[in-house]
């Protein structure tokens, strides 16, 4: 077990170290943040001190090693922006990107499961058709055009929530359901075709010719046995709930790590972007690790390989 | 340890805490409104000085005021504001008597000392030790660039002069730049730190900063000892929506009372709904496309000439601006007064002429790259669109090559050669603008894409030379040098401003990105 920890933990430390390095590298060769912080109309002489100040003026490699150095010290970097402490400036838009992303979340579980597996326990009929075609549609209408949709509706039209902002919870309620319906509409898709795998198996038709209940052939071997890649699936969504709320974010003016990230990177603000990055490394190497345990718990045979 | 009930309180602070302040106010029967803004600040920061952009513009007039007030709504002239009286004592002085009886936001009362360290290294120009020590290098590089040189002497409780180092002409105007704003000298000391005081700048403007939400939200409250009468509102909310259609939709469901910045092809829509109309129009900017006269393609000014003859410029304001704008007389201003030349033409459109003109320039059809940005400017990719037919009707081979912020534009190689440009002005007169982009020191000589020896002497005539005739004639010469003889750029329009907002509401847009929320602009 401490193997099997070990390596994981290894390899994320090397993923952490490339994720980081790339988008150093990407950040900037791309854009000065001089230029693009102080603004267009900015005169030369305030873009050059911005330089001097931040240090941009030495060669790449020697703002490479400073940085990595400093990280490797614990200080992750100030805001080019503003000079405040990067990490701070992304722990604080944590709370209100959570409060989206978790009942988005619990949404997509809520509706795509349950959506997923009345489908493919009624497959070829009208209810897994329409189930399919709901489906399909929620997860091929971006998010930014789903927004936007619901605001037309539901607040410029009938007027009944807000459009946008972080006043109160009703605010919340359709950027969640935008994310919601998108993600639910993958599971259902996930949760259907593993289903239908499962259901086609030997197994399954030797408990049915067995005389076992069928409500307790699905509750007991095939819903375990499907639930593998959907526990996948629900492991990306939650290695994504930091900052996996960039477009609706900008669409409902939320200020969370989305909208964080995306001001971050045109700025070409390097270390918040940087935190945000290993912030999401971080909670994807997490997720993956309890998906790789929950494997174990769902399949005996996978616990045993590992061992 | 982390208990369920404090994770959910976590998860539920942010939904809840901005409603807290609402009760605070619920006594005052002025309206609250809210402002949806693409943007609130770039830096992060209220100070103009540091922010220096468009998007500030917009709200630092509400909490900070410079010495000089300017007529945005109408005129655009200077006209008393914190200075009652600035008389010009000579070339390099300006003495300046100011309004007795201001308070700043923490109940101070501005005095003469409070200007000087507005002026002074405390707040501008910076210096070794004290707070002067932490003023950013970037705020003191911008103090330097529109007050080169000046120190101020405190002659009284009210009286200040202003002394700059060499024959200033425009002294007594740069009064009136956004970035001389007066803030409280205690509030400068008082503060932990500068980041501190630009988020919170303690200023005498009819609004005071209540909360600043970097990304989010900006909240002034009324500040009801306001030297100029009670303020209309009891608060102003600016909240960053970054989506266009976004904000249109917030301010047509009611939830927003005004939505700026909105692109002239959605003005129809909006005035479409009998309750809604957008105020706005000109404001003071140029757009223009600007030459890198080293690319080999544009090393012959008269290529340069036809690109510019072959623009369709009433077609871009007709078909991409609704008409809300028109064809400046070269890069200045009516409301220049006397240093406006008002015989100086508008540019011509004259495809044969551009033809012309390649064909005696030997042009070959070699491609002449054009740097864009996705719309950074209004309208920006679909003028650069009908840009680039009117060339190839011309017979000029220009290429779009889209870009994703400045630096890539400017970055200097052999695929730099036309790009988008738009300069702002700030106070009546040229050198608002002209030194800071033709200059010696300028954002093109910078760059390396335009220099000319007889332009800078033009522009430190017009600097420094104090006799208005020769003034004048220094700026005849800069604009015959600039569109002629060595063009650098070809204009293309004024730019303009547009913000949507309930017709009920009874409020003048300004000829600028700022907002005018003060008492007489504002009835319902």
């Amino acid at each position: 077990m401490l193997r099997f920890f070990g390596f994981r933990l290894l390899r994320a430390a090397i993923t952490i170290v490339m994720v980081v390095s790339f988008a150093f590298v990407v950040l900037r060769l791309s854009g000065d943040p001089a230029q693009i912080i102080m603004g267009a109309d900015a005169p030369p002489e305030a873009i050059a001190a911005f330089r001097r100040a931040w240090g941009l003026e030495e060669p790449l490699w020697l703002q490479y090693f400073h940085y990595f150095g400093a990280i490797l010290s614990g200080d992750l970097g100030r805001s080019m922006r503003d000079g405040r402490d990067a990490i701070a400036l992304v722990v604080e838009r944590i709370p209100a990107t959570l409060a989206l992303t978790v009942p988005a979340l619990l949404i997509k579980l809520g509706l795509g499961i349950p959506a997923g597996i009345t489908a493919a326990l009624h497959r070829n009929s009208f209810i897994d058709r329409a189930v399919m075609m709901l489906a399909v549609a929620g997860f091929t209408v971006p998010s930014f055009v789903l927004g936007l949709l619901l605001v037309l509706v539901f607040a410029v039209q009938l007027g009944w929530l807000p459009s946008g902002g972080q006043e109160s919870w009703r605010h919340a309620i359709l950027p969640i359901v935008t994310m919601g319906v998108g993600g639910a509409a993958v599971l259902a898709r996930f949760t259907r075709s593993a289903m239908l795998e499962v259901l086609g198996q030997p197994y399954i038709r030797t408990a049915s010719a067995k005389g076992v209940p069928w409500r307790a052939v699905v509750w007991g071997h095939a819903l375990p046995n499907a639930a593998i890649p959907t526990v996948t699936i629900i492991g990306f969504m939650v290695g994504s709930l930091i900052a996996g709320a960039v477009v609706v974010e900008s669409v409902f003016s939320w200020p969370g790590v989305g909208r964080l990230l995306v001001v971050a990177v045109a700025n070409r603000d390097l270390a918040v972007v940087q935190c945000i990055l290993l912030l999401v490394a971080a909670t994807m190497v997490t997720a993956n690790l309890v998906v790789d345990l929950l494997y174990g718990a769902l399949d005996p045979r996978l616990r045993q390989r590992t061992a | 340890m982390l208990s369920r009930r404090s994770a959910l309180a976590a998860l539920a602070a942010p939904l809840a805490a901005p409603a807290l302040p609402r009760l605070a106010l619920a006594q005052d029967a002025r309206p609250a409104i809210t402002v949806a803004v693409q943007k609130i600040a770039n830096s992060n920061t209220l100070d103009i000085a540091r922010e220096n952009s468009n998007v500030g513009t917009r709200h630092f007039a509400c909490y900070t005021e410079p010495l000089v007030d300017t007529d945005w709504i109408g005129t655009l002239k200077p006209r008393p504001g914190l200075a009652l009286r600035w008389d010009r004592v000579d070339e390099r002085r300006v003495e300046v008597e100011l309004r007795p009886g201001v308070r700043f936001h923490n109940g101070d009362e501005m005095t003469a000392e409070d200007v000087a360290a507005s002026f002074g290294p405390e707040r501008l120009f910076g210096g070794e030790a004290g707070i002067a020590a932490r003023v950013p290098r970037e705020v003191r590089a911008q103090g330097r660039a529109v007050f080169p040189g000046l120190s101020v002497e405190v002659l009284g409780r009210h009286r200040l002069r202003f002394v700059t180092g060499r024959p200033d002409p425009a002294l007594d105007k740069r009064l009136g730049h956004r970035i001389g704003i007066v803030t409280s000298r205690r509030s400068l000391e008082e503060a932990e730190s500068w980041l501190a005081w630009a988020r919170r700048p303690v200023g005498t403007g009819p609004y005071r900063v209540a909360e600043f939400r970097p990304d989010n939200a900006l909240i002034l409250e009324a500040f009801d000892e306001y030297w100029g009468g009670r303020p209309p509102l009891r608060r102003i909310r600016f909240l960053e929506v970054p989506e266009v259609a976004a904000r249109i939709a917030g301010l047509l469901s009611g939830e927003y009372d005004f939505a700026c910045d909105v692109p002239p092809d959605q003005i129809a829509e909006i005035e479409r709904n009998r309750g809604f109309e957008v105020q706005g129009g000109l404001i003071a900017n140029h757009r223009f496309i600007t030459f890198d006269k080293t690319h080999p393609q544009l090393e012959d000014p008269r290529i340069r000439r036809a690109l510019s003859l072959s623009i369709d410029r009433a077609a871009i304001i007709e078909g991409l601006w609704a008409g809300r704008t028109e064809v400046p007389r070269g890069m200045q201003f009516p409301f220049y007064g006397g240093m406006y030349l008002e015989d100086w033409p508008q540019p011509r459109f004259d495809l044969a002429e551009a033809r012309a003109l390649v064909r005696a320039a030997g042009y070959k059809g070699e491609t002449i790259p054009y740097r864009l940005l996705n719309n950074y400017y209004t309208a920006q990719t679909p003028t650069a669109q009908v840009l680039v037919e009117g060339w190839r009707a011309a017979g000029l081979n220009v290429q779009i090559q889209m870009r994703e912020n400045w630096s890539q534009v400017l970055e200097a190689g052999p695929g730099r050669a036309l790009r988008d440009w738009s300069s702002t002005v700030f106070i009546a007169d040229p050198v608002s603008n002209m030194p800071g982009v033709w200059g010696r020191n300028g954002s093109h000589p910078a760059t390396n894409e335009w220099r000319n020896e007889d332009a800078f002497a033009a522009v430190e005539a017009l600097e420094t030379e104090m006799d208005q005739g020769r003034r004048r004639a220094a700026m005849r010469r800069l604009l015959t040098i600039l569109e002629e003889e060595d063009p650098a750029y070809a204009m293309l329009h004024q730019a303009a401003n547009f913000t949507g907002k309930r017709r009920a509401i009874r409020w003048r847009a300004a000829q600028s990105f700022l907002m005018d929320f003060r008492p007489g602009n504002w009835d319902v």
